[in-house]
């Protein structure tokens, strides 16, 4: 393949459109070419910026008018009974559809997984690039007035690699960024909010606390709320780690609030 | 029926009207006409991708009679030649800008583009159709959503690119 080729594939090539055989010769062919590859880079970067977008789910009313209307259709077709058995079926899918938890975890924390996503994504996901646990929390009182706790896992093998200012539900958020290996830990710490519904999805108690976990798009989280603040732990790390980490950031977060 | 791809359909449907009344109208019309012709649905065949031509197809139909979109491949104010060379050129992969563009900046992006080139990218970009599901939704064939799409993302990248440079993301001509 010559650069002419490879950038006539481009674009399914970055989308995983090309069959096995010429991913390996457009592969092969950036090894060698340095453009072709720059390209190819730049355009799965172009890709993901556009993915990480965030999408605004449906409003509560249009799922609740839809399930009305589909409902009344379906006692109007009572009338003709030739069209129940197909109609039945498919109130029956709806309703089930309805029934059904939601999937789309609680926006909050659909959020931070994104977020998590996105700064796993550029080069520099921290502000502050920091191990100390001191400076990072310095740091965030001096840049905005915010005290955090900064928890230290490296007894665990997880270190601190960061911070960053974050923006989640337009609130000013604290984002911490450890990593264990090459994975990725990020800690958010949101101010609540009065339009903050309770935090829905899976309960689970550890040591006596109440957290909740949920999975989106392969990520596992553990949030939960002191009334202040809700904490939100996103990584691929298990719900093990995870929770030993919430419950030491809770513990930790106690102890300095009564000091 | 899958209540379950209502998000999906409200943001297709938000991204093809630009505002949220229209989307809500056309998402509860598309799911009426999708309960109705349930029985056409091929239970093992793609469910999102037949509520995502169902969607389009109210849509477009409500632009026939409101005549509020330009409908065919118009460009937008932009010259198609400009935009086919930058296709093919590709002279600037470093985009920098791109790391600091925020959320609302993509969607204003997006609004810009005509909907032939928006929804392809829409389609695969945003809620991540395979070519083979981006044709049977636009009912083309896959080469011209290839083509739309590159087109597409190549207009995109520009009305990024001319953002970065009127908020100062980038200095003028980099």
């Amino acid at each position: 393949m010559n650069c002419g080729d490879v950038r006539a594939k481009l674009h399914a090539y970055v989308d995983g459109e090309l069959p096995v055989n010429e991913i390996t010769d457009v592969d092969s062919h950036c090894v060698e070419c340095r453009e072709c590859a720059a390209l190819a880079r730049a355009e799965r970067e172009f890709r993901q910026l556009l993915r990480r977008q965030p999408r605004e789910a449906a409003p509560a009313e249009l799922r609740a008018r839809i399930v009305s209307r589909v409902r009344r259709e379906s006692v109007v077709a009572l009338g003709r009974p030739w069209l129940l058995a197909p109609i039945a079926a498919a109130v029956a899918a709806v309703v089930v559809m309805v029934l059904l938890p939601a999937r789309t975890p609680p926006p909050l924390v659909a959020e931070l997984v994104d977020k998590h996503i996105a700064y796993s994504q550029i080069d520099r996901p921290a502000e502050l690039t920091s191990a100390d646990p001191r400076e990072v929390t310095e740091w965030f009182q001096a840049r905005a007035g915010m005290r955090i706790t900064v928890p230290d896992y490296s007894p665990s093998g997880i270190h601190l690699a960061g911070a960053r200012l974050a923006e989640a539900h337009e609130r000013k958020a604290a984002y911490l960024l450890y990593e264990k290996g090459r994975t990725l830990l990020s800690v958010f710490m949101v101010p609540v909010s009065a339009s903050d519904a309770t935090l829905p999805g899976r309960h689970v108690a550890y040591r006596g606390a109440d957290y909740v976990a949920y999975e989106r798009k392969g990520f596992r989280t553990v949030s939960w709320t002191d009334g202040q603040t809700i904490y939100g732990l996103v990584s691929m790390l298990d719900y093990d780690a995870l929770l030993e980490c919430a419950d030491r950031l809770r513990a930790e977060r106690t102890r300095q609030t009564q000091l | 029926m899958a209540l379950v791809h209502l998000d999906s359909l409200y943001h297709v449907a938000l991204r093809l009207t630009r505002n949220r009344a229209d989307a809500e109208d056309v998402v509860q019309e598309a799911f009426l006409r999708a309960f109705r012709s349930f029985h056409h649905f091929n239970p093992g065949t793609n469910c999102r991708a037949w509520l995502l031509t169902i969607l389009r197809n109210v849509f477009l139909n409500r632009v026939r009679t409101q005549g509020r979109e330009v409908l065919e491949t118009g460009m937008g104010g932009l010259d198609y030649a400009e935009v086919a060379t930058e296709v093919h050129a590709d002279k600037n992969p470093d985009e920098h800008f791109l790391q600091t563009m925020l959320h609302g900046d993509v969607d204003r992006a997006l609004t810009t583009l005509p909907l032939a080139f928006r929804e392809a990218v829409v389609l695969v970009d945003i809620e991540g159709l395979t070519y083979r599901e981006v044709a049977e939704v636009l009912g083309c064939p896959i080469g011209t959503v290839m083509s739309r799409l590159s087109r597409g993302r190549a207009l995109l990248r520009r009305a990024l690119g001319r953002f970065a440079r009127e908020h100062g993301y980038v200095k003028e001509e980099e």
